[in-house]
């Protein structure tokens, strides 16, 4: 028997979930996209293969293969790495679970989160075998109830998961926390947020513009994944903090609204703190997140302030006044019909009204670079309930065999 | 659903998971309205699939978990219609929706799945039949992903042992020969490709094993000594063309069977039906009670001498409900004691008075005393198969009513010899 097709062929995972009933996440997509024609974005056209591996045949095929996923729905616009089933089952072998493990179904479109789905997302990113204990740690985390990822996915607020990784698989794995870590350049920092936003949306069927409403999304919704600078920071670093030990590696997690730059020290954060910008943390009684650049932390820590003392500071200074707060877009529109939480009406009375509800929910963290002038990062947040948490990373067995030199 | 499993928790983690997640789930699933499930689109069942080489067909089958891992014969439109020339019935028709995926049993899914066993077309009337035991309510498909992961063993009877040339004597039980084998495959197929049982996913065997060859019965030596095929056990005639099916979770053969009448070899075999019973016997008196149907394999040899003695199967069948029997404290042990089958750790004289046991298991409160393992005489199935000159036996360790025996009749063409002739190769 002769063969027309040539030699080039690809054997391709299908990154995209389906729900309990069989049915395919990306259908609602196709749908949309047909019913409502969305600005630039291609009609997905032919019908997809509703399976778990596809044979590609031809010429330039990775590049094909890029097309015909962004087509369909299933990048975030920026080039892909291909699927293949052999990269996928590298990937798989830095996990402890099986292909076919159900880490949960993920909302808001309820499709089941398998380790095998995660592993071909997170190599669509461009993760290294090595990062995924990392990505499916961070799945994990935004499958728990407290995270909220119908809320997360749906609403029309820019939200995005914020991972912070911590303990020794940050040097294991190169996740910049120091110069540039919000920045490009560091390969395990772009990809494991990456993967966690493909899987959001292949899984979760979080579509931008279809299923996630956000007015605007942000650039942190490409990616946003950080390490903690443990070894410049005066103080217990995150997993430390939430119970774990020293040598535990864990991700932590919480939603930022977004990343404010902030030049200077505790004041100017109060004052970006302090505004407009808090208003959707004080809506719904969230955590809110600082990241402190390492000479001002060190600073604090020479003049006695704990991790502990600097929340507090910033709870207590950081406060919108009353006249402002009143003058408020949100406090005359939502706040009136959507009401606020009630220690909000108490501040009101006081005068002031804080950020959060309780000097626990601002999380402080160390990264960044030492650049002449202090810089930190204000992340406000979005969404009920507060949430914060910080997840132990699963690692193989043989880990401490592998090869994570990239 | 409690996170995990509820044996190796403890209080304080039950409680947790109960208070945490059953209890939200239930009033979630009471007081919550359900988004409308959307229908899943598959293929149309006369799309092509695929097209490509045959190792590409059978690396694609592969990969999207239409295969058990063995290469599969490519399932082409032109194989398909030479398995459909095997039937009259429409290729759409709708035999019964399958548990737990509920697709349709159709003709045609039939006849693919055939194929890609590597049946040959000629068998296709016993794929039905098969199919129609599988849909039916009272074989239990639903229950085939289960823990003990018991496996079906398909049992033929009938003139078309010989004429689709199955093997029926030396090595009945072992692959190579087309039907046996390939029909054992396509029962396991048929469960992976439309009912959904998947590895990993929802078939939770413990274990498993492979799929079982088909049983045939050498109806010659039934013929011979007067003994009624599995098939009339079951409500047919002899003669008639059936298939008999029921889930096994395993078997073992009782070797060098000896002694000259059957006085002298009975006892063996009821000690060895005995002694192979043990939790199973919750589907005799338990939470599934009256359904336990163990197969005894006779080999010929043993039969003849069993049937000289002037033994009919029905006798055989009374003996070993008097005498393969085990000490009731045995059984308590094995459906209360070591396991957790029979909550309350009850006697069976105590279920006896609730009404929850029969009366032979409680004609007193020794201990000791001997109760049967079945209910009824003929919940023992029997059947006569092997090399003819071994003295060797097997029983089937039975699954009861997770795939209870189930035996429907396969329907041949009018003129199904002459499709035969006109197609000698299918």
């Amino acid at each position: 028997m002769t063969c027309s097709y040539g030699d080039a062929k690809l054997w391709v995972h299908t990154p995209v979930s389906q729900q309990a009933s069989g049915a395919w996440v990306d259908d609602i997509y196709r749908e949309r996209i047909r019913e409502t024609p969305l600005f630039g974005k291609p009609n997905p056209g032919d019908p997809i293969p509703r399976q778990r591996v596809e044979l590609f045949r031809g010429i330039n095929l990775e590049e094909h293969i890029d097309s015909a996923f962004y087509r369909r729905g299933w990048t975030d616009g920026l080039p892909i790495v291909v699927p293949t089933v052999e990269r996928v089952h590298e990937m798989l072998r830095y996990s402890t679970l099986s292909p076919q493990s159900v880490l949960g179904e993920m909302d808001p479109l309820r499709g089941i989160a398998t380790a095998e789905k995660l592993a071909a997302n997170a190599v669509m990113a461009g993760c290294k075998p090595a990062y995924f204990p990392v990505v499916l740690t961070a799945a994990k985390a935004i499958l728990l109830p407290e995270f909220n990822l119908r809320g997360v996915q749906t609403t029309d607020e820019n939200v995005t998961p914020l991972i912070i990784v911590n303990g020794p698989i940050v040097q294991r794995l190169g996740i910049n926390g120091g110069i540039g870590a919000l920045g490009p350049g560091w390969r395990a920092n772009a990809t494991i947020g990456r993967a966690i936003r493909l899987i959001m949306q292949n899984i979760g069927g979080g579509w931008p513009g279809v299923v996630s409403l956000a007015g605007i999304a942000q650039p942190a919704r490409y990616t946003l994944c950080i390490a903690e600078l443990e070894e410049k920071s005066p103080w217990p670093p995150l997993h430390v903090d939430a119970g774990l030990t020293a040598e535990t590696s864990a991700i932590t997690i919480l939603r930022a609204e977004s990343s404010i730059n902030v030049t200077g020290d505790l004041s100017d954060i109060v004052s970006v703190m302090g505004s407009a910008t808090s208003a959707f943390s004080i809506l719904h009684g969230g955590k809110v997140c600082v990241l402190l650049g390492p000479a001002t932390a060190l600073k604090l820590s020479k003049d006695g302030f704990t991790k502990q003392d600097v929340a507090k500071y910033l709870f207590d200074h950081a406060r919108i006044p009353i006249e402002q707060w009143e003058t408020l877009w949100i406090k005359k529109n939502i706040g009136a019909s959507y009401g606020f939480p009630s220690w909000v009406g108490d501040a009101e009375v006081k005068g002031s009204i804080p950020v959060v509800q309780r000097w626990q929910d601002i999380i402080i963290f160390v990264a960044g670079g030492d650049a002449p002038i202090a810089q930190h990062v204000y992340f406000p947040t979005w969404g009920f309930p507060p949430c914060h948490v910080t997840v132990p990373i699963d690692l193989p067995r043989d880990w401490d065999l592998q090869d994570t030199n990239f | 659903m409690v996170p995990g499993h509820v044996d190796v928790q403890s209080l304080a983690e039950l409680e947790n998971n109960l208070t945490t997640v059953t209890v939200p789930q239930v009033i979630s699933a009471l007081t919550e309205s359900r988004e409308t499930q959307k229908a899943v689109v598959e293929p149309s069942p006369t799309e092509v699939v695929f097209e490509g080489t045959l190792d590409e067909v059978d690396r694609f089958f592969y990969e999207n978990l239409w295969s058990d891992g063995l290469p599969i014969v490519p399932p082409t439109r032109e194989r398909i219609e030479q398995f459909l020339r095997f039937t009259d019935r429409k290729p759409d028709e709708v035999i019964g929706s399958v548990q737990p995926d509920s697709r349709a049993a159709t003709i045609w899914n039939i006849a693919v799945n055939g194929v890609m066993a590597g049946c040959r077309p000629k068998y296709m009337p016993i794929l039905i039949a098969l199919v129609e035991a599988m849909v039916d309510p009272g074989y239990g498909v639903e229950h085939s992903g289960n823990t003990p992961g018991a496996e079906t063993q398909i049992i033929i009877n009938g003139p078309i042992i010989k004429t689709l040339g199955f093997n029926y004597e030396q090595g009945a039980l072992r692959d190579g020969f087309q039907a046996n084998t390939s029909i054992g495959r396509f029962w396991r197929l048929y469960l992976r490709n439309v009912a959904g049982f998947l590895l990993h996913q929802n078939d939770k065997g413990t274990f498993g094993n492979t799929w079982r060859v088909v049983l045939a019965e050498n109806e010659d030596v039934l013929a011979a000594i007067g003994w009624a095929p599995v098939c009339a056990d079951m409500g047919l005639k002899p003669g008639d063309n059936a298939i008999t099916v029921s889930r096994f979770t395993g078997g073992n053969v009782i070797v060098s069977v000896f002694g000259s009448t059957a006085e002298e070899s009975l006892p063996y075999l009821a000690d060895a039906v005995a002694k192979h019973t043990g939790w199973e016997l919750m589907f005799t008196v338990g939470p599934m009670g009256g359904s336990y149907r163990p197969l005894l394999i006779l080999s010929p040899i043993i039969a003849k001498t069993i049937a000289s003695s002037g033994y009919s199967k029905a006798d055989v069948q009374k003996y070993l409900f008097e005498h393969a029997r085990v000490p009731a404290r045995m059984f308590e042990k094995y459906i209360s004691g070591w396991t957790n089958l029979v909550p309350g750790r009850r006697s069976l004289y105590d279920m006896a008075a609730l009404g929850k046991a029969p009366r032979i298991f409680a004609q007193s409160r020794d201990p000791d005393r001997l109760v049967p393992i079945v209910l009824r005489p003929q919940d023992f199935m029997i059947a006569v198969s092997g090399d003819p000159w071994r003295t060797n036996c097997y029983f089937l360790v039975h699954n009861g009513m997770l795939g209870y025996p189930t035996t429907k009749a396969v329907q041949l063409p009018p003129d199904f010899a002459a499709r035969l002739r006109q197609s000698p190769f299918s």
